[in-house]
């Protein structure tokens, strides 16, 4: 399947969304995509979404976001989710904040269909003043206080791995953001990954499967989909690129200059990556190679 | 180690080497990016050989041969321990098995609870002056690590009587109010600035100044606090770094990405080529 059919079959106007991806490992050809088709009135539920939080605000695909934290890093600041929050442009956003874990407790909580979580963050901070699903109770059976926060079960969920066979047994080297719980939380999955394998190269080493078939609904082979971005054992991350890129995004106009460039100035993730050009791909998987080997 | 008398350092390099000082010989640190890390690689490579790096990918225990550039760079899987998920990495945390956590923010109170979210300026939350990151994994790691080191540009409007928001709390209205709140251990032991190092008092848990960098005075600090400031009776002058410090830091961030002009001007070929000339440099390093 295509990664255009794959968005067009599974993701509907209104749906709730999780992407993987932490630091690197970004969903950005899968961010592209949404935008490409459209898509309105999105909820994103993730811990610290780059792209996929600030680029689909900024083409006003989000009305909701239940985040930990929106921004590029190092390389810049979301400038279009401070546009959002700031000024309501393109439009005002809906925003429950969390922290990194606490997402990862409510995909969790998701994975194991109960309807909370209990953690030890959050007391005594400001997040459950602002965020009323965050709730402090004393625990039953000690008495102590403790936070819970709600299950987070998307609609859609889009996991980017390093590598899948046809069926959706998906692998990953490196680490996994929350992949495991998102497939298993998420009544779609839409695996995506660098390289489409045999079963019996799955076989191979079993213990590198985040998501088992049965977890999953679509396979995308989808090279350099995190481009900026690193992908573990893949490529390197081309910050220069990057740098380039966010310098634009700091005014609107800058940022609807890039999408008109190259979101819908190319058909596809493969005409982004073209564009990207070939050679300059090919370094940052050659540098990957020197520093990283995967041995299975 | 020979002490470095001659001042040929520059600030960010005190710093680097004022946050190595902060960890001890095989504890397990959580880490972001910029000064800190590369203070946490400093201590790796010189007093802390038994260090474990944690970073909030999922990546324990890396020997990077690369400047990192992000907590999920390439380089915080390189030669680790263990890569897992996000969840399991802070449920560890939440265990306590981590010694050490590094924070920052864009303002800090004297109980040293910080702010990265937001800045009301004349609005509030809903409409804020400016919206920052968020928590990230700050809120979590300020909830459970053995203890934290934050690090912050000592501004007025950064050091304030109270923040706008607790992101991630410290020791929230002093005394034993951290405990109260419900939080299993932890809060700050220090926060390194670029003028000096602020402590915490043991039974008020309010912010001291512990020690001055060198020309810096007393009256500066005070200037730029916003609240009436208490001295350490016995304040000290942070010590410059040390000539193996200095070398390891300028060997880890070989261009200055954290410690110079930042990433400006790199081009893609100045990029690769600072790679590829790492991992020679490095890997003797970490042997």
């Amino acid at each position: 399947m295509s990664l255009r059919e794959a968005i067009a079959t599974f993701l509907k106007d209104g749906d709730t969304i999780s992407f993987s991806g932490m630091g690197g490992a970004q969903c950005v050809a899968q961010t592209y995509e949404i935008i490409r088709q459209g898509k309105k009135d999105l909820t994103l539920i993730g811990d610290s979404p780059c792209e996929a939080g600030d680029m689909l605000v900024g083409a006003g695909a989000l009305k909701r976001m239940e985040i930990a934290w929106c921004s590029y890093a190092v390389a810049g600041l979301a400038y279009n989710f401070r546009r959002a929050i700031e000024q309501g442009i393109p439009h005002e956003l809906e925003l429950d904040e969390y922290s990194n874990y606490t997402i990862g407790m409510r995909f969790l909580a998701g994975a194991l269909r109960i309807p909370f979580m209990p953690t030890k963050s959050l007391m005594g901070s400001d997040l459950p003043k602002y965020n009323e699903n965050i709730k402090t109770i004393k625990d039953p059976y000690t008495g102590e206080k403790v936070a819970l926060v709600p299950a987070a079960q998307p609609d859609v969920a889009i996991v980017h791995v390093s590598r899948s066979d046809k069926r959706g047994n998906a692998q990953m080297f490196g680490f996994s953001s929350n992949a495991e719980n998102l497939v298993r939380a998420a009544n779609c999955v839409i695996v995506t990954c660098e390289e489409i394998v045999s079963t019996d190269e799955v076989r191979r080493c079993p213990n590198l499967t985040v998501a088992p078939e049965y977890t999953v609904d679509a396979v995308v082979e989808l090279p350099f989909a995190c481009h900026p971005w690193n992908m573990p054992y893949a490529y390197i991350y081309d910050i220069p690129f990057h740098m380039r890129q966010l310098n634009l995004f700091k005014t609107r106009d800058g940022y609807l200059k890039w999408l008109e460039e190259w979101c819908f100035g190319v058909e596809d993730w493969d005409g982004y990556l073209r564009k990207v050009g070939w050679d300059r791909l090919e370094k940052l998987r050659k540098v990957e190679k020197q520093f990283t080997r995967v041995s299975y | 180690m020979k002490k470095n008398g001659n001042g040929n350092y520059n600030l960010q390099e005190l710093l680097v080497a004022a946050a190595a000082r902060e960890i001890n010989d095989g504890e397990v640190v959580f880490v972001g990016v910029g000064v800190p890390l590369l203070g946490v690689l400093v201590a790796k490579l010189s007093h802390a050989p038994n260090l474990i790096m944690a970073m909030e990918s999922g990546s324990i225990g890396p020997l990077p041969y690369r400047i990192i550039l992000g907590i999920g760079d390439n380089a915080c899987v390189e030669n680790s321990i263990c890569t897992t998920s996000l969840w399991r990495l802070f449920s560890d945390q939440q265990c306590g098995y981590f010694d050490v956590g590094m924070i920052g923010g864009a303002q800090v109170d004297k109980y040293g609870n910080l702010n990265s979210t937001v800045i009301f300026g004349d609005g509030d939350y809903y409409r804020p002056l400016s919206k920052l990151p968020g928590s990230g994994g700050a809120n979590d790691i300020a909830s459970s690590a053995g203890r934290t080191i934050i690090t912050l540009p000592l501004e007025k409007r950064r050091f304030l009587e109270r923040v706008d928001y607790v992101t991630s709390p410290g020791y929230i209205d002093g005394y034993d109010s951290r405990e109260k709140a419900g939080l299993p251990r932890g809060g700050p032991a220090s926060i390194i600035t670029n003028k000096c190092i602020f402590r915490f008092d043991p039974e008020t848990k309010e912010t001291y100044l512990d020690s001055l960098h060198e020309g810096v005075s007393v009256d500066e600090v005070r200037a730029n606090v916003s609240w009436d400031l208490k001295v350490s009776p016995n304040l000290k002058t942070t010590p410059p770094p040390t000539e193996e410090q200095l070398i390891i830091t300028r060997l880890v961030d070989k261009t200055g990405i954290y410690t110079d002009s930042g990433l400006k001007g790199l081009s893609f070929e100045g990029y690769i080529q600072l790679l590829e000339n790492s991992l020679d440099e490095l890997q003797e390093l970490f042997k």
